[in-house]
């Protein structure tokens, strides 16, 4: 076994013991802890196949972004962990059920029959200098400019709709508008009163 | 050497996995979430691996704009379940019973 | 790549479209009005310049742009063109609702404007990148706008079944795309032809696994059985005004990529998908007619019929002729003009505080409302496919497509659930025809929705009588 497939065997292994902590942990912290490995242990098998700007990506924004954002959401709502998995068990043979009958059939396509090295030779690899994020970049500013609008749209969605959800304008806060304190003139404040005097 | 059908075998059995953890979690939605997420890293591990060994980028520009969308898709699916929690004090999809036939 | 400034204008209408929104998102901030008539009146304008720029950039033989993403050609220009015409009326009927329930904020017609955005983006799609990415942004803000009410359990609850059943269809319709770029190296519809077409091992496993993936996927997302169960729940769950944009125009997209992926690129696996397809239509035109007779919430029981409806556009789609394909493009415009008009006389009923859904509310809408009660009855003979309405002639263009690949007997089973399914339509209007109002409120409705309303009956019944105002539009 050469290095690299001992590498590939233990990325690929490591990824799916962690993808089932995923699906059965009781705790939904560890959980995304586990989703956390599975994300780095696929960015090992993109480094094997040369993509290294994705496999950044992943760890980077999907690690250190989206993940946080789970772990932050899951610990703000103070969820029930013993109740949340009540109905696991019960659940637990129709899913393992679904699961065999989908990984057999899916395993009969993907398997070696059209995939294997005979039909699709192993890639060459790259000489040193070849860099991986430029290829990327040359592509998504030329040919795919469109998508990648497209994408930038999707993103300006995401926020109006993440904003326009949970921003919630609370009646007691007590926060001061600056430019309204500076807009004020003495004749808003200040009311001269004439007043009879007393004798 | 490794084999194209080693990675697409690790692709399918995640997604197998990410399928089965919908099945199973049906009560919880924050892992629903998660296993949506398992499920978009199982495809584009599916993309990654053809880019390469058909050696055109188009794959790997598709998984750029995957993970993209599932950024996106995070945090919408994020918001409204906070939304829902504000509402309800409850993520138990075994609680949400208001729509019904 | 060759790219120079004259390919901008081919897509003049999408440039249209997202100027505006960006316009109506920054006039909200800028103009203080409690009335929002300025973003209101920006997204009308909008609509109208995007589908002027539709009209003055169509016709002609199509062109394939910008490094391939992009397609213009005549199937695009009817759909878009009947997309931004009917999203009129859409917003009009929306502003309405919104305002009697106090929910009227710029973030609707935003995220509104986004989504039909999103929909012009999956039309004129050439590749799977520009489709997938063009579905994200209409139901990221579809996800949204369900939950649009925050302070509805109901929308919450609506929203993330949708969500959570949305993004599951994603991850298998990409699923099948891997596969297909896999097989076949490309991912722009015309180089999967070739592709396919090429393959000369005689064994299209790969293909065929693939297209199963991405057939489901867009099931889901049309909503056809085994894959509907969002449906009910989200058509339910949302407030009318959000129902009425769900329900309405993303059928017309759902059509263009059905038509672009299984028509264009996999056109010859035609044997292997036009069978899937006859057994989703079958189920959903069965389960939609039978389940929607025993709703009581018109919203769910416009589901249910929706559902069925998506059974008769796929009639139309399998049937692997161009005329089939005039037939489900037509069904599916035909039917948005139909749902736009039946939420938007449920908006109309709305007061504030009472919210119109259940089917018994409609009791004796004549004696209340005459004109409503008229512009409903057409509607829901439209629907059940009652001539001289519209609806009719959608069904019977169907029906001769699938007719005419010598498959009758499938044509036998529309006619029969189309039959039941006029029981449940035709109930509607015997509640509004010949039982007392149970409640004697006088309806309220503004000027500008009572009008768009009469013109969206009348034309039910114009397009009845001369169908092929439409119809002569649906090119390929």
């Amino acid at each position: 076994m050469s290095f690299e497939k001992f590498i590939f065997y233990i990325f690929s292994l490591v990824l799916i013991f962690a993808a089932t902590m995923v699906i059965t942990r009781r705790n939904p912290v560890h959980a995304v802890l586990f989703l956390v490995l599975a994300f780095f242990n696929a960015a090992g098998l993109w480094m094997l196949l040369e993509a290294e700007f994705l496999a950044l990506v992943l760890v980077l924004v999907y690690v250190g972004a989206v993940m946080v954002l789970f772990l932050f959401v899951v610990m703000m709502l103070d969820v029930d962990v013993a109740e949340m998995r009540a109905g696991f068990m019960k659940n637990l043979p129709v899913g393992l059920l679904i699961g065999a009958a989908m990984i057999i059939e899916l395993l009969m396509v993907v398997g070696p029959k059209y995939f294997g090295l005979d039909k699709f030779a192993a890639p060459v690899k790259h000489a040193a200098d070849f860099s991986n994020t430029e290829a990327l970049g040359m592509l998504l500013y030329t040919d795919y400019l469109y998508p990648f609008e497209i994408a930038a749209v999707i993103l300006l969605v995401a926020i109006i709709a993440a904003i326009s959800l949970t921003l919630r304008r609370r009646p007691d806060r007590k926060y001061i508008d600056i430019s309204k304190q500076l807009a004020a003139k003495k004749a808003d404040r200040l009311r001269v009163v004439k007043m009879e005097s007393e004798k | 050497m490794i084999a194209l059908s080693d990675y697409l075998i690790v692709g399918a059995i995640l997604f197998s996995l990410s399928v089965v953890g919908i099945f199973i979690n049906r009560k919880s939605v924050i892992v629903l979430l998660m296993c949506i997420e398992l499920m978009l890293l199982a495809v584009n591990i599916n993309f990654v691996a053809f880019s390469a060994y058909l050696n055109d980028m188009t794959g790997q520009v598709f998984v750029f704009f995957i993970l993209t969308v599932a950024a996106a898709e995070a945090a919408i699916g994020l918001a409204i379940l906070v939304v829902l929690f504000r509402n309800r004090r409850t993520i138990n999809v075994q609680d949400l019973d208001l729509l019904k036939g | 790549m060759e790219f120079d400034n004259s390919q901008l204008m081919t897509m003049l209408p999408e440039i249209v479209m997202l100027t505006g929104a960006l316009l109506v998102l920054l006039v909200d901030l800028m103009v203080r009005d409690s009335d929002r008539m300025w973003p209101y009146a920006l997204t009308l304008g909008t609509l109208l310049a995007a589908f002027a720029a539709a009209v003055s950039v169509g016709g002609g033989s199509s062109e394939i742009i910008l490094g391939g993403n992009y397609v213009r050609d005549a199937m695009g220009d009817s759909l878009k063109g009947a997309l931004l015409l009917i999203a009129i009326p859409l917003f009009i009927y929306a502003r309405e609702g919104l305002r009697k329930m106090d929910e009227w904020r710029t973030e609707y017609l935003t995220l509104g404007l986004f989504s039909i955005l999103g929909m012009m983006i999956m039309i004129s799609a050439n590749g799977f990148i520009a489709l997938y990415l063009g579905l994200e942004l209409l139901t990221l803000s579809l996800y949204a706008l369900v939950a649009y009410c925050r302070d509805s359990s109901k929308g919450a609850e609506a929203a993330m079944k949708y969500f959570v059943l949305g993004a599951l269809a994603s991850g298998l319709l990409l699923y099948g795309i891997s596969m297909i770029y896999g097989a076949t190296g490309k991912i722009d519809f015309p180089g999967i032809m070739q592709q396919i077409a090429a393959d000369n091992t005689g064994d299209n496993t790969i293909f065929v696994f693939g297209m199963v993936f991405v057939v489901i996927g867009i099931a889901f997302k049309f909503g056809a059985v085994p894959f509907h169960m969002w449906m009910p729940d989200v058509y339910q769950g949302s407030s009318t005004p959000v129902t009425l944009l769900i329900g309405s125009l993303p059928k017309i997209a759902a059509v263009a990529i059905a038509l672009r992926v299984l028509a264009g690129a996999m056109e010859s696996l035609h044997q292997d998908w036009y069978m899937m397809l006859v057994i989703l239509a079958i189920l959903s035109m069965a389960l939609g007619n039978i389940v929607a007779i025993a709703q009581q919430n018109i919203k769910r029981m416009l589901a249910y019929s929706t559902i069925s409806h998506v059974g008769f556009i796929f009639l139309g789609i399998l049937s692997g002729t161009d005329e089939g394909y005039r037939a489900a493009m037509f069904y599916a415009v035909v039917y948005a003009l139909m749902a736009v008009g039946a939420f938007g006389i449920l908006i109309a009923l709305d007061r504030k505080g009472v919210v119109v859904d259940q089917l018994h509310q409609l009791k004796g809408l004549n004696d209340r409302h005459p004109w409503l009660a008229l512009t409903m009855l057409l509607i829901m003979f439209s629907m059940a496919g009652v001539p001289p309405t519209v609806g009719f002639w959608a069904k019977l263009f169907v029906l001769e497509a699938v007719v005419s690949i010598d498959m009758w007997w499938l044509a036998v089973i529309a006619v029969f659930f189309s039959i039941i399914g006029a029981f449940y339509y035709i109930r509607v209007v015997k509640f509004m025809y010949f039982d007392k109002p149970i409640d004697d409120e006088p309806v309220v409705v503004g000027g500008a929705a009572q009008t768009m309303l009469a013109v969206n009956g009348l034309a039910v019944l114009l397009f009845g009588l001369f169908p092929v105002l439409v119809f002569g539009l649906m090119k390929l």
